[in-house]
């Protein structure tokens, strides 16, 4: 690399990285705690449902009762799952994407908002999962998913889509700034 | 390639927009969806009903007894959920019913094994039937959550008739298509309300409940005084 004008790549700030990579350890933890403490967890979560049967609609007869704990104790491991592989791809998706916006818009305080609501919908929309997963034995499935929704997916999830709209304005924007030039 | 400012550049060209813009697509289509239709935008699992141990043994015994492999169908029967859960019924079971099984099964008599299982999960469907009208009769419930139990329970009862409805037909056709019919009304009662429809009406679903217990204890009465060699067999 020695022409100076040549544009080049940026790195986006290092918080941001080290919030991204964060991520995805996280995802790899949960991952290995998942498979680790898998008997345990459910032994949890199916002692939790058990505890509030009125929750859950429990009436009492095992027939009926085993078909709403297992579809409860499946979603509680998806939750899980999905915890682990959200947070490893937007770990990834954090990066590629602040790093486009590192480079690609000019305005330094465009380029910082943009990144920052990248970083944080990003981390946090994966927790939305694990929020879910941990409310379904108290407030079941429906109830904890209302939850995860409004504290979590809504807010984060919606902080990484106007990022996102914003960067693809802007890059277009570049590019037509680009073709006048 | 001095300073933090170098530092912090990879020494690559970046592409030109238009990849960029290519390569950002899927996530801005997803991002789209996500706006269109929210209530589908958190992926969440789906959940496909499985078989419980009973219904699994049931069937296993069921493949086996096709196959005239009496042998393996006898040792899943000794061992299995199917059996342990016979032994739990016995009180509200005909009487003998698990030693007539298991001596079908020795003597490799299919038609009398598919009719004393028949027997055995017509009683299950039967209960289940009884004890969800005992507890829709309940008033303290609001009706919202009787429907939801209702609709439970009618899950539970097709779940196990579902096993053997083709027995019952081959034997008594009229009592298979009443306890259809009686179940697609106690369904229709319990119906979830659709947009901006009516809520369901629980006390609807208690009747065919009520018919389904009957149909069935009375199917379990006539197939308890006719043995399997003296049932027509149907040609299907």
């Amino acid at each position: 690399m020695t022409g100076g004008d040549a544009p080049t790549w940026k790195v986006p700030p290092r918080w941001v990285l080290l919030v991204a990579v964060l991520s995805i350890v996280a995802a790899e933890v949960g991952g290995g705690a998942m498979a680790r403490y898998k008997v345990e967890l459910t032994r949890w979560a199916r002692a939790g449902m058990q505890a509030r049967p009125e929750v859950h609609g429990l009436v009492g007869v095992r027939d009926v009762d085993e078909r709403i704990l297992d579809e409860a104790l499946v979603k509680f491991d998806a939750g899980l799952r999905l915890f682990h592989m959200h947070a490893e791809g937007m770990g990834l998706v954090i990066i590629a994407t602040s790093m486009v916006a590192a480079t690609v818009i000019p305005s330094p305080a465009a380029s910082r908002a943009i990144i920052a609501l990248l970083t944080a919908g990003g981390a946090g929309y994966p927790v939305g999962y694990l929020v879910w997963s941990a409310l379904i034995p108290s407030y079941g499935l429906e109830q904890a998913k209302a939850l995860a929704e409004w504290l979590v997916w809504v807010p984060f999830g919606s902080a990484t889509i106007v990022a996102l709209w914003c960067l693809v304005g802007l890059v277009a924007w570049s590019m037509l700034a680009r073709r006048r030039a | 390639m001095t300073g933090r400012a170098e530092l912090a550049r990879i020494f690559l060209r970046p592409p030109s927009v238009l990849p960029v813009l290519t390569a950002l697509a899927p996530v801005i289509i997803t991002a789209l969806a996500t706006i269109i239709s929210p209530a589908a935008a958190h992926h969440v699992g789906s959940y496909v009903p499985r078989d419980n141990a009973v219904t699994t043994n049931f069937k296993q015994m069921k493949f086996s007894v096709q196959a005239k492999k009496y042998d393996v169908a006898l040792r899943l029967f000794d061992e299995g959920a199917l059996r342990t859960e016979m032994r739990a019924h016995a009180a509200v079971l005909p009487p003998g019913l698990e030693d007539g099984t298991r001596a079908a099964l020795l003597a490799g008599d299919g038609p009398e094994v598919e009719r004393r299982l028949m027997i055995f999960f017509a009683a299950l469907a039967r209960d289940l039937a009884l004890e969800a009208d005992r507890q829709l009769a309940r008033p303290d419930a609001s009706a919202e959550a009787r429907a939801a139990t209702g609709r439970k329970f009618l899950e539970a009862i097709w779940r196990y008739y579902n096993l053997v409805d083709f027995a019952v037909a081959t034997r008594d056709n009229k009592a298979s298509v009443a306890v259809r019919l009686a179940f697609d009304e106690a369904e229709a009662a319990v119906k979830p309300a659709a947009v901006g429809a009516a809520p369901a009406d629980p006390a609807g679903i208690r009747p065919p409940l009520q018919r389904i217990a009957q149909v069935l204890s009375t199917l379990i009465e006539r197939s308890l005084s006719t043995p399997s060699s003296m049932t027509p067999r149907r040609n299907s």
